[in-house]
């Protein structure tokens, strides 16, 4: 194993009186795939220049395997980076590019260039060492990206949003070969996104930041499961939302008044009565009510059913906001219109102290 | 054509046609070709000339006031040496006013030695202020381009466009007051007490190579430096921050990513200070005073209006469009860059 961990300590960065990253600690362990994971804006992308060295904190340290970084450039640094752009360079070939680290090094030709055809065959590109960038198509280009970052044999390598000039196929193709180049080379990966699907599928353990602050840190299932605020439950995939007042509230439950009546969640802010909050639940947990009522459940109008392939997506309207049931594509949805009773288990909601929700 | 009257209409596609023509005819065709043509013959006058007809007209005198005194018997022989003479004056003066032209490429050959060695140290000249230039302007057109912050590359553009707003010839005279003897640099090391006006011994700059080097360089430091700040303009930002990640040297970054991404508009750069270096007239007249040997283009304009010799006049200045054309091929062939590349 290569890779090496990364440590943000007491990580600010401020930009004359604007502050881009707040106070900010951050460990990211060897060998792993990490993904930030935020809106535009948040400061993701300056954590990334800053752990690369074409930034430095104005205040904190940041270490890599140990070793503060402090005025050591991007040159000095076990650390590569691809470009959103990838920003090949147009004017030479292919293995000249992969090769180009090696050349800055003074490593002679011949032995560059085997290097470079080695890396090259690695990622499936036997037979292109002598195109030029321009002559690929954009997964063969980002190909070439990965290859020219791993010549230079960083402990850690990191990643600008590389996927998002792509295609849904491409994109998906490309995030289990990412994935499959970094359970084989072992070097740390830590992959800046706003894409929360392309961090779910990819990332051992994602950081949620919002404004500068990294909201969440924590493996991709506890994201999903167990986000610990409004924000994260909403960026990361997709949640319905109820707020309310808190009416009744225990160790393991809260309740709260809607629109739509009392509703039941897990208690996990530790609220009392009177307090403000929200209640998430996921589509996925929310069901047409059916033979067995559960605890929740209210009536809604129907909307629309959109369908997305494997499942199907069904938007109900009322008092309280819109309301999204996905449903298991298996022909079970005969007809739907008025209104419908909806509902889900106490124990698969979230009741939270209420606060800023994504509104994308 | 179908093209330009689809999408211009007939009335502004005869107009884009007609002008273009016009510009071809006009600037290109017609000036070239008249030099070439004026280039390529030589009046062989006979030096004799103005002699003989003065003579002839003396002989005529003579005759016709022989014919008045002569015997009737002797007039019509007399008469017939008039009749002769007259057409031989008659001839004589029409070689005067014009001159049989001689066709052939002697105007180009019979360069003197030491013309063909101004010719030479012109151009050598020429090439050394087009590197010098090269050299001075990459550096802050990619400062401007890629280094600065916005408003400092704007201010830096400003800066470089003002004294552009001076005529040339007073740009050039400003440079002689600096490196004058008695100039601005001379005066400064005067006070510095390190050379003396009295006694001469001040630093004779004008005299030198490098003064004229000097204010061509800043006569056409634009032409320079505009065509490398566009190319390297549009390089992306991403490039050069991946070759400095990927561990270049400041030295290889610019070798290896921004001189070949710039190289057309090194070509046009140098092309352009070439050929306006090679051709100036104002920069080495008014620079050298004729105190340090003349450039290849005061030459031509002595042959002009001094030695009144069109035909050499022309010779020199095609042979000079032929070494123009010959750099702008060898430029487009050592920077491997097409026409396109240029005309971009």
């Amino acid at each position: 194993m290569r890779g090496k961990d990364v440590q943000l300590r007491d990580v600010v960065m401020r930009f004359g009186s604007f502050t881009a990253v707040q106070k900010t600690n951050l460990t990211i362990e060897a060998g792993e795939f990490f993904s930030i994971l935020g809106p535009s804006g948040c400061g993701k992308t300056t954590i990334l220049r800053m752990v690369s060295g074409f930034m430095e904190p104005t205040e904190g340290s940041i270490l890599i395997g140990g070793d503060d970084m402090r005025g050591l450039g991007p040159a000095k640094r076990p650390t590569a980076l691809i470009f959103q752009n990838l920003a090949l360079f147009p004017l030479m070939s292919n293995w000249e590019n992969v090769a180009f680290g090696l050349e800055a090094r003074g490593i002679d030709k011949t032995a560059r260039r085997a290097k470079a055809y080695e890396l090259l065959s690695m990622v499936g590109l036997e037979g292109h060492e002598e195109k030029t960038p321009a002559e690929l198509s954009g997964g063969q280009k980002q190909r070439v990206a990965i290859a020219r970052a791993l010549a230079v044999e960083p402990a850690v390598l990191l990643l600008d949003e590389p996927l998002s000039a792509l295609d849904l196929k491409l994109r998906q193709h490309m995030r289990a070969e990412l994935k499959e180049i970094q359970n084989r080379t072992g070097v740390t990966f830590i992959f800046i996104t706003h894409d929360q699907g392309e961090a779910l599928t990819m990332s051992d353990r994602i950081a949620v930041m919002k404004a500068g602050v990294v909201e969440q840190v924590d493996t991709v299932d506890n994201i999903y499961a167990n986000p610990k605020t409004p924000f994260v439950a909403t960026f990361v995939g997709e949640n319905n939302v109820l707020e309310g007042k808190v009416t009744r509230a225990d160790a393991e439950y809260a309740a709260i008044e809607t629109p739509y009546g009392e509703v039941r969640g897990l208690n996990q802010d530790a609220l009392t009565a009177g307090d403000r909050a929200m209640l998430f639940v996921r589509p996925e947990r929310t069901a047409l009510v059916n033979g067995v009522i559960p605890e929740n459940h209210f009536e809604a109008a129907f909307e629309r059913r959109d369908l997305e392939g494997a499942y199907v997506n069904l938007f109900f309207r009322g008092s309280a906001g819109p309301i999204i049931v996905h449903q298991p594509n298996i022909g079970m949805h005969g007809h739907l219109d008025g209104n419908t009773r909806v509902g889900f288990n106490a124990r698969d909601a979230l009741v939270m102290r209420a606060g800023e929700v994504d509104n994308d | 054509m179908t093209d330009l009257l689809r999408s211009y209409g007939r009335g502004l596609s005869w107009i884009f046609v007609s002008l273009t023509a016009f510009w071809i005819l006009v600037l290109i065709v017609l000036p070239q070709g008249f030099m070439l043509e004026t280039s390529l013959w030589d009046i062989n006058r006979d030096d004799q000339l103005g002699m003989k007809i003065d003579r002839a007209y003396s002989d005529l005198g003579l005759l016709e006031y022989d014919v008045t005194a002569a015997a009737e018997a002797d007039k019509p022989a007399i008469q017939a040496k008039i009749d002769a003479l007259q057409s031989e004056i008659a001839d004589l003066e029409s070689q005067e006013t014009d001159p049989p032209r001689e066709y052939g490429i002697q105007n180009y050959t019979k360069m003197s030695s030491l013309h063909f060695m101004i010719f030479v140290k012109s151009i050598v000249y020429a090439l050394m202020v087009t590197a010098l230039a090269l050299v001075v302007c990459y550096p802050i057109a990619f400062a401007i381009a890629k280094v600065a912050p916005p408003q400092r590359a704007a201010l830096m553009l400003l800066g470089l466009v003002i004294p552009y707003a001076i005529n040339e010839l007073l740009r050039v005279y400003a440079w002689l007051m600096i490196l004058d003897y008695q100039g601005v640099i001379n005066s400064v090391l005067m006070w510095l007490g390190m050379v003396e006006f009295a006694d001469k011994s001040w630093i004779p700059f004008l005299e030198y190579s490098g003064s004229v080097f000097v204010a061509l360089i800043y006569a056409y430091v634009l032409f320079m430096i505009f065509p490398i700040y566009n190319t390297v303009d549009t390089l992306d930002r991403n490039q050069l921050e991946a070759a400095k990640d990927l561990g270049a040297s400041t030295f290889k970054i610019h070798w290896r990513i921004v001189i070949p991404h710039a190289k057309p508009g090194i070509a046009v750069g140098c092309i352009m200070t070439f050929m306006l270096s090679v051709g100036s007239y104002s920069v080495p007249q008014i620079m050298t005073r004729g105190k340090s040997g003349d450039w290849f283009s005061q030459l031509i304009y002595r042959q002009f209006f001094e030695a009144q010799s069109w035909n050499v006049g022309a010779a020199y200045s095609f042979s000079l469009v032929l070494v123009c054309l010959a750099f702008i091929l060898i430029m487009m062939k050592v920077f491997k860059v097409g026409i396109r590349d240029i005309a971009k």
